[in-house]
């Protein structure tokens, strides 16, 4: 069964974000921001910032297209700033996620209790940690199966050949260093490729 | 085994109620369920807004939208080795957290009968306030007798 996976991200031991990888299809064109394509009629995609609403109705719409267009562009770089910003924050915010979770289920559970997954109305998060505290997650569509043992195939096959045993490899990987690595980066697409 | 917990959270994050129904999980101490609580509080917050799918929301625009997108849900299920988690989170921003065990079946059913439970008795009763914890009694009776069965069901 195939699975739409979105997002994977590895943290190490200081809770750094060592490695991310998005496989969400590219963000659609500036003209189409904020708005799905399907919501706005063809004839107003030059038109339909996010300040005039899209409709036939309204009386705005018509004038002042040049205007528009050149803010949209402006907005378009504005955008593509914030989506790279954004990056980075999501990958905080995942790892404050996992963090609080992971503390909480050991609370409740028992030491030796594990966070699994954790499932919103948009999408499923599948956790893994290792022993060394290395800490792998997984963002999919919300009605995936569990990829517990995705990940953990992640770890042996992956990590374990292609990063850790890279005599190259530095044994901390500050800023996700020898962990970008030709040989895992490959093996890890082409995994996740075969799932989708 | 079945439904170990019930905890109540007002829409500020704060611990309004809190039973343990049979064992499964470790004991906290009130401090720790406040604590929990309010984590809880801030982690759905995140959750919520961490959709890898979605463009950033758009500002208002003028007049109203009239087609405004469904609201992130936020954490609905949280699953561990040992137990799982089913928050109900409603309109008005209180969550319900269920604890049960990890085979648990048919928890939304379970999580629909406890909300109309603590709408016929903790919103109906005149001398609860609003946002303060819940202690009516008769909340409670229902609320024991519902889990009892259906814990012994099984």
């Amino acid at each position: 069964m195939p699975v739409q996976v979105y997002s994977f991200y590895i943290f190490d031991r200081h809770t750094e974000c060592i490695y991310s990888k998005l496989w969400i299809s590219p963000p659609r064109p500036p003209s189409l921001t904020g708005r799905s394509a399907a919501d706005l009629p063809p004839s107003s995609t030059s038109t339909g910032g996010l300040t005039s609403p899209p409709g036939p109705h309204d009386p705005r719409r018509g004038g002042g297209v040049v205007a528009a267009t050149n803010e949209n562009v402006a907005r378009a770089e504005q955008q593509q700033a914030r989506r790279t910003r954004r990056a980075g924050d999501d990958a905080k915010l995942i790892f404050g996620t996992v963090f609080s979770l992971r503390n909480m289920t050991r609370k409740l559970g028992g030491d030796d209790d594990a966070f699994i997954s954790f499932r919103t109305g948009q999408y499923k998060m599948h956790y893994y940690e290792t022993l060394t505290n290395l800490r792998f997650a997984m963002l999919t569509e919300p009605g995936a199966p569990s990829m517990r043992n995705v990940l953990h195939q992640i770890y042996i096959n992956l990590w374990v050949e292609y990063v850790v045993k890279n005599p190259l490899s530095p044994v901390e990987h500050k800023g996700g260093e020898g962990v970008r690595n030709e040989m895992f980066e490959l093996g890890l697409d082409r995994f996740i490729r075969g799932l989708m | 085994m079945g439904i170990f917990a019930l905890i109540i959270i007002n829409k500020a994050g704060g611990l309004i109620y809190n039973r343990t129904f049979s064992e499964g999980l470790n004991q906290l101490n009130t401090n720790d369920y406040l604590v929990l609580a309010g984590t809880f509080h801030g982690v759905h917050a995140i959750t919520a807004r961490l959709n890898p799918i979605k463009e950033p929301p758009s500002p208002p625009s003028s007049g109203g939208s009239p087609n405004r997108a469904e609201p992130a849900s936020g954490l609905e299920v949280m699953e561990t080795e040992n137990f799982r988690l089913q928050c109900f989170n409603t309109l008005t921003g209180t969550k319900f957290l269920l604890f049960t065990d990890t085979m648990q079946s048919n928890v939304d059913g379970t999580m629909r009968k406890i909300y109309e439970l603590y709408a016929d008795y903790v919103m109906k009763n005149p001398f609860y306030q609003l946002e303060m914890p819940v202690r009516c009694d008769m909340f409670e009776r229902k609320l024991n007798s519902y889990i009892r069965e259906i814990n012994s069901s099984r």
